[in-house]
């Protein structure tokens, strides 16, 4: 991320700009440009798609439209919001990532209804509960799902042998079924093999324990509930680690270097497994998969969504649609770790081989049915920043040996605060 | 006036480009304090109310005195460290161009590869530092999660990046003392400690506060630095630093802003911020008046 403290406030103030201006010419969007273009741009950013199905898309369509492809750096979100906020140059096709979904679904009305192009014919191929967070209270689909981001258990096989602790992913699967049955796995697992953690930061048990309930930090009705007990109760899973002595405590950036080396185990969604590879590709072989200890959540995950602006909407849904089909979408898996949205791409031969880096382990196996098991949980547009403090506090108890309980307090209490900002009641 | 009007022409790029870009911006973020807008959907006006959250919201008041602290942590050493380089330096009589060269590079090395660098040097668990602590017997020191080691490993940094800029400032006042009042010093028996407090500290007083408010501008202003030693993603957003250590006032306004869309609080925040950065200028104004009177 390359943002001087002058670049930023230079972005800051050209947001401003921009935005002001829109407000003074009374908002002029979606005005210019006809509605058969024979143009498209898509903004993606490195990773989000498949670069090879992209580069065949632009084939494969030259014949009706002339599609150009940019990929984006830096802040996306933020880059988005500045151009539909300013209503020029705004991109055809465009990315929306996971977790930044939640903040446009308020102003859908930026977007075009995926259910009025066809959507809704195909809308079954893909993940249901994926599909369910792009829409808005009244039906409209703004995003089209490429990928999800279902979480497993990854362990060191080689020091679980070592502490004579089964290894084959059944087995250990069968002994970390709840949190708290995970936790006394770790406890034996440092007894036998001093020098290791079972847990990077309790920050991460948190995300994953929340992720695996049906509510979060403010329900339906725009009220906020994260002082509740579903969130109680994944914050006293998350502390139970530190307590135990088996939480590494990392908050920096350090990870990449304790992986490999202390850490026997990580909390991660499907795409995680290329971090692990990325920082540890001495470990290559001694990792396996399993599901997680609680059943499975979901992080991350991305949509592809379609501005007003876009000048041709016919045929660019026919381009997503073909980008995101099953059989692309499996493809995306071999070339850039993106797990599928549609449970159609994995029973296919891209998807169903082994990984070299887990020991030939069929990953699919653990990913695919935990896919399917995620369960569907409402996000309102404030609730990562409702979250925050929560994570903060965590890192607090981390850091300075705050007591859990006063953590507690100065978490909810700061999580309603930021509610109230942000219009929750 | 009239008749100028090709030279005000000349000059007008300027104007109409700080105008737009700049001037309107911070009235528009005057404006915005007063609404809630999450950057594309309405706007929505709440009078006073984001100053009221403000008044109560902790974590602002935490951003606030951690500011202060790393900017009183970074300040004196670099002011201080600059002084004391550029005296050396001015005596120094060969390879003076090397050192000026080397003293000021830190200064325009990237910001973010500074902050990475350092990030990784104090690294809690496989730092250099801690490793070189641990070859002497000394355990690890959590210099990245500790509340007081975080400001002072940004303050380290900030003192690394401006040390250099303002020993060149310095640097050029010092050539400015002619050489005959040193020579008289020298013939009254004065040594260089005493010529140092009794001469040259008076006749640099101006260039010093010169610096020091162009110090407390720069050091107020710390935003990449945490912004890099704290960096987010989706799974950890940033919040400067476990228990938010590091998380100074503007590193508060971009997260307010721009990743939780909250753009009316935080031109709350900044504008805030603004006066008490108004509050500095004039505490510095009134020692550079006193200083002028005795």
């Amino acid at each position: 991320m390359d943002l001087s403290r002058r670049g930023f406030l230079q972005a800051a103030a050209l947001t401003a700009a921009a935005s002001g201006l829109t407000v003074a010419c009374g908002g002029g969007s979606g005005s210019a440009g006809s509605k058969n273009g024979k143009n498209l741009t898509l903004w993606y950013w490195g990773g989000a798609l498949s670069d090879k199905v992209v580069a065949e898309a632009r084939t494969h369509f030259s014949g009706q439209v002339k599609l150009t492809a940019a990929s984006i750096g830096g802040d996306f979100k933020q880059k988005l919001t500045t151009t539909l906020a300013a209503g020029a140059s705004v991109p055809d096709i465009t990315g929306i990532k996971g977790e930044d979904m939640a903040s446009f679904l308020p102003n859908a009305g930026r977007f075009l209804d995926l259910n009025d192009l066809g959507f809704k014919k195909i809308a079954s191929q893909y993940l249901d509960w994926k599909t369910k967070l792009a829409q808005t209270e009244d039906g409209k689909q703004i995003g089209f799902p490429i990928d999800i981001g279902p979480t497993a258990l990854f362990y060191r096989a080689d020091l679980f042998d070592k502490a004579g602790l089964p290894t084959d992913p059944d087995k250990v699967a069968a002994r970390a079924g709840t949190w708290e049955e995970y936790f006394a796995l770790g406890t034996e697992l440092r007894e036998k093999v001093p020098g290791t953690y079972l847990v990077n930061n309790i920050g991460s048990v948190f995300t994953m324990a929340v992720g695996q309930g049906t509510e979060r930090f403010i329900d339906k009705d725009n009220h906020f509930i994260g002082d509740q007990g579903h969130i109680r109760k994944a914050w006293t899973t998350a502390v139970r680690p530190y307590t135990l002595g088996l939480d590494a405590k990392i908050n920096d950036n350090t990870w990449n270097a304790a992986v490999g080396k202390t850490l026997s185990t990580e909390l991660g969604a499907a795409w995680h497994a290329l971090d692990i590879e990325q920082a540890a590709p001495k470990t290559k072989g001694k990792w396996r998969v399993c599901a997680m200890p609680g059943g499975p959540a979901n992080q991350g995950g991305s949509y592809l969504a379609l501005p007003k602006q876009c000048r041709n909407p016919e045929e660019a849904f026919k381009i997503i649609s073909w980008i995101l089909s099953p059989e692309n979408d499996a493809r995306g898996f071999t070339d850039a770790a993106i797990f599928p949205a549609a449970p159609a791409a994995y029973a296919m031969p891209a998807m169903t081989g082994g990984d070299p880096f887990f020991g030939g382990q069929k990953v699919i196996d653990v990913f695919g049915p935990a896919a399917k098991a995620i369960p569907a949980a409402y996000e309102a547009p404030a609730d990562a920043a409702v979250m925050a403090p929560f994570m903060t506090e965590l890192s607090s108890i981390e850091a300075k040996g705050k007591k859990p309980e006063d953590a507690w307090k100065d978490a909810v209490a700061q999580a309603r605060q930021i509610a109230r900002r942000q219009g929750v009641n | 006036m009239l008749s100028h009007w090709r030279q005000y022409l000349a000059i007008s790029p300027f104007f109409l480009i700080f105008g737009v870009f700049s001037f309107f911006p911070v009235f528009y973020s005057l404006y915005l304090a007063f609404q809630r807008w999450d950057g594309l959907g309405t706007v929505q006006f709440v009078g006073l109310q984001q100053f009221r959250f403000l008044w109560d919201d902790p974590v602002f008041w935490l951003s606030i005195r951690n500011t202060l602290v790393i900017w009183v942590l970074s300040t004196v050493p670099t002011l201080f460290g600059a002084l004391v380089l550029a005296t050396l330096l001015h005596s120094v009589r060969r390879f003076k161009g090397f050192y000026r060269i080397a003293l000021y590079v830190p200064n325009v090395t990237s910001i973010v590869a500074v902050s990475i660098f350092f990030g990784a040097v104090f690294s809690n668990n496989f730092g250099l530092v801690n490793a070189i602590l641990g070859t002497v017997g000394i355990s690890p020191v959590p210099w990245l999660s500790n509340p007081w080691l975080i400001k002072l490993v940004i303050a380290l940094l900030m003192t690394w990046m401006w040390t250099g800029y303002n020993m060149i400032i310095y640097l050029a006042g010092l050539q400015a003392i002619p050489a005959q009042i040193y020579e008289a010093a020298r013939l009254d028996g004065a040594g260089p400690i005493r010529t140092f407090f009794q001469i040259t500290m008076p006749i640099m007083r101006p260039i010093i506060l010169f610096t020091v408010i162009i110090s407390t501008i720069n050091g107020l202003q710390s935003f990449s630095e945490p912004q890099v030693l704290f960096g987010s993603n989706a799974a950890n957003p940033n919040l400067g630093g476990p228990g938010q250590a590091g998380l100074t006032t503007l590193l508060y306004f971009y997260q307010s802003a721009f990743v939780n869309n909250d753009y009316g609080y935080g031109a709350a925040i900044v504008w805030a911020f603004f006066v008490l950065i108004m509050v500095l200028v004039v505490v510095n104004w009134r020692l550079v008046q006193r200083g002028r009177k005795s």
